[in-house]
């Protein structure tokens, strides 16, 4: 059989798009062997692309029990060891195996990024049989023909070592920390109560949780302060504005109410007239962080789920590569080839055929640098199916975002009026567009609001319509919530592009964190309070930070590996020993959190009925079925009882029903949509439901009589 | 000894009646007392009924207030 050069790749989607942009006809032959997806495409001389499924060999431990700690022995193996769930991960090796044996070169085809670097080269160095010397790496940002040809004719002569050793540091030192602090946690828990529960934290977890934790406590043991403010109305030429009052914030009730007694029913002069004419610079291209913000704010999208609705759009060759850290945007990628694709769109013709006639085209970049990727743009690719409605959201954001950096800054105006009233002073502010500039291709993201002033001058006289004193209190900062938290690690520098999102999934998956507007639930405070008392170097953002600077370092070979692996176990051996001493204590606190977790998810609320006892799910003894009861039933004091699906889960949501202010209940059951359920028999909604159900049913039954 | 609010732990340094996170709450309520005088001219007691009612006051500091008025502590 003719030799062939194997190319591998991260995903299928990438190894198709791969083979057809290689293949001299765009057709390159599909194979499929146990489920495994493979091409032959043929060029000057044939190749074999084959895909993986992510990460196909990850760390494991090397001998010992799994019940124990510290384990500082590891190894990289297939992920169907560690995990019970991976057993079709063997399949996908030993077809790549079988497909190395008759290859004589090898290309790197995934992603250019840190984890990409890592998955290439464990397939090649453990499927394939040590070719991780011999093979050359393809490098590009999009998956459009062009590019990929020209990273297949400009190969890289080898594998980015520098990224495979980051990688592969940053996946031992997780690991490390990961396996010993968890299993330290859960194996106290379950010494102490003999119920096992997952119990996880890690390198990025614990100070990701720790933010959280302080603002929840600011927030839970916040007290108001008072203070007053002035609201104010003036008249002017017929038509009503309102003004600020020069100071923002009175202290003092007497205060205000002095302002509001002064001013009533009085007349005010202008005093001064200043205007402003100030320009607002195009926005900066997308990095992966702000694309996540931007699509929370705008779509309420969590960053995972535009993580992954870039990863498609990226997949199907739409948009650059979406994990990046760069706001820079080349000349390379070519604005006017991407400008003239996306004038074909109807919704972006205007504003890419006006852009495409403006003589120099030059994009306003951030400060943020990658090395591997330029900022997110669209390919100027059009899409070969209809975009669902998310897709179609993140495409045209990404899409007008490029725009918009493009064009000219706005021209903004700026009016403020300073009215003298009985000696006090009030401001009225207007604000309108001068020029669109980049606006206009951004529009239905903007958020400007245009105050228009009649005109007005200096020594006028206008009337005080309304005034009123305004009790206010002081707020508590808000809660975090997905994108704001994202935010935060970016700030910090924990974690990278490609995982924070998932950190913050786990949280809520640990039952540390619950809600949109994330709340710390009593498990996540408890271990915080554990990890601060006995394991500190854990969940210290600066460690963390540390780390992350020198597996930067190790990128840029100023950094060995092995030396960090070193110092990471120097570093856990005194937490864990401290750990295993305190373990009794330990189990006690994280057992009781956890009791009282389970107790919480199973509270359902306030008995309607006895008003002092608290309705929960319980189970019965004697015919294990699962019903709603109240606690005082086991004193006797109230015998309140609802029935409850027996199948499926059933949770309280926390929120009340409109109808008849009862608790809801969270109801799935396999195969179904879930629903929420009041379980009040005599909720008026469910006696309108019932009424019109039968109401339907006499319908029915006479449009069938009518019929016979 | 257990904190007089919740089941947690009390604070032993310094010795406290609350936990660390009630002690913290209770620590808030003195430290904003002296602005509510001033705003409102108000007494400790009705003081601390105003801040329990108010629906901004975070649930460890009402839980405190609750507590002192009640005469529990």
């Amino acid at each position: 059989m003719e030799k062939y050069t194997l190319i591998v790749t991260e995903k299928p989607d990438a190894a198709q798009r791969i083979a057809e942009a290689l293949d001299f006809n765009s057709q390159p032959k599909r194979i499929e062997e146990n489920n495994v997806p493979y091409f032959h495409a043929r060029r000057d001389k044939p190749l074999v692309i084959v895909p993986a499924l992510g990460h196909l060999y990850t760390v494991v431990q090397e001998g010992g029990r799994r019940n124990y700690y510290p384990v500082f022995n590891f190894k990289w193996a297939p992920r169907y060891v560690a995990e019970k769930s991976a057993t079709h991960i063997k399949t996908w090796i030993d077809v790549i195996s079988k497909l190395a044996d008759d290859a004589d070169t090898f290309i790197d085809a995934c992603d250019y990024d840190i984890e990409g670097a890592l998955i290439g080269y464990t397939l090649l160095k453990y499927a394939c049989g040590n070719k991780e010397n011999i093979a050359t790496r393809m490098k590009y940002s999009t998956l459009t023909k062009t590019e990929l040809e020209k990273s297949f004719i400009e190969q890289m002569p080898h594998l980015d070592f520098g990224m495979i050793e980051a990688g592969r540091a940053r996946h031992e030192v997780d690991w490390l920390y990961g396996i010993n602090i968890s299993r330290a946690l859960t194996i106290a828990a379950k010494r102490f109560s003999g119920r096992y529960a997952t119990l996880s934290t890690g390198r990025v977890q614990g100070p990701t949780l720790r933010f959280l934790v302080a603002r929840e406590r600011s927030i839970k043991t916040f007290v108001p302060t008072p203070y007053w403010s002035i609201l104010a109305e003036v008249e002017i030429q017929g038509a009503k504005y309102l003004v600020d009052y020069e100071k923002k914030i009175i202290t003092r009730k007497a205060d205000a109410d002095a302002v509001v007694a002064a001013c009533l029913r009085k007349t005010g002069t202008i005093e001064k007239v200043e205007e402003k004419t100030f320009q607002i610079a195009p926005p900066t291209p997308f990095d992966l962080g702000s694309l996540e913000s931007e699509a929370y704010y705008l779509f309420g999208y969590t960053p995972r789920r535009t993580n992954d609705i870039a990863e498609h759009l990226y997949l199907e060759a739409l948009i650059s590569y979406p994990r990046t850290s760069s706001q820079k945007l080349p000349p390379t990628i070519n604005y006017k080839a991407i400008l003239n694709g996306l004038s074909r769109e109807p919704p972006y013709n205007e504003s890419a055929s006006e852009l495409l006639r403006q003589e120099p085209l030059r994009p306003r970049e951030g400060i943020k640098e990658d090395p591997a990727h330029p900022a997110i743009y669209p390919t100027g690719n059009r899409p070969k199916r209809k975009l669902d409605v998310a897709e179609r959201r993140v495409w045209d954001l990404i899409a007008r975002r490029f725009m918009a950096v493009f064009g000219e800054p706005a021209v903004k105006q700026s009016i403020k009026a300073t009215i003298k009233v009985n000696g006090h002073h009030f401001y009225l502010q207007g604000r309108r567009t001068l020029k669109e500039g980049w606006m206009k291709h951004y529009k239905p993201y903007m958020r400007t609001e245009e105050i228009l002033l009649p005109p007005i001058k200096q020594g006028e006289t206008v009337q005080l319509t309304r005034i009123a004193r305004e009790d206010k209190f002081t707020k508590p900062l808000p809660r975090y919530n997905p994108s704001s938290l994202l935010k935060r690690m970016e700030r910090e520098g924990i974690g990278t592009k490609a995982t924070r999102a998932d950190i913050i999934e786990t949280l809520y998956k640990r039952r540390y964190i619950t809600g949109e507007s994330i709340e710390v639930t009593d498990l996540g405070f408890t271990v915080i309070e554990v990890l601060h008392q006995y394991a500190q170097p854990v969940i210290s953002v600066k460690l963390t930070r540390d780390l992350e600077e020198k597996m930067e370092r190790i990128q840029n070979n100023k950094e060995k590996r092995e030396k960090i692996l070193e110092a990471t176990v120097n570093r856990l051996r005194p937490v864990l020993n401290e750990l295993k001493k305190q373990e009794t204590t330990i189990g006690e606190t994280l057992s009781n959190a956890l009791k009282r977790a389970r107790m919480q998810e199973r509270t359902i609320g306030e008995c309607p009925n006895c008003y002092t006892g608290k309705l929960m799910i319980l189970f019965s003894r004697r015919t294990r079925k699962r019903f709603i009861g109240c606690t005082n039933y086991f004193t006797k004091t109230c015998k309140t009882s609802f029935p409850l699906p027996q199948q499926g889960i059933v949770k309280p949501t926390g929120r009340m029903c409109r109808s008849c202010g009862w608790p809801l209940l969270f109801v799935h059951l396999h195969g179904r949509r879930p629903w929420n359920l009041c379980f009040n028999p005599a909720c008026p909604k469910k006696e309108e439901r019932r009424k019109l159900l039968e109401m339907r049913g006499l319908q029915q039954r006479s449009s069938n009589t009518t019929i016979q | 000894m257990k904190c007089v609010v919740c089941s947690r732990e009390a604070q032993t340094q310094p010795s406290s009646k609350y936990c660390e996170l009630h002690q913290k709450a209770y620590e808030n309520l003195l430290k904003k007392f002296e602005t509510w005088e001033k705003a409102f001219n108000i007494q400790w007691n009705k003081y601390l009924k105003e801040v329990a009612k108010n629906p901004l006051t975070g649930i460890w500091a009402k839980e405190v207030a609750e507590n002192i008025v009640s005469g529990k502590e």
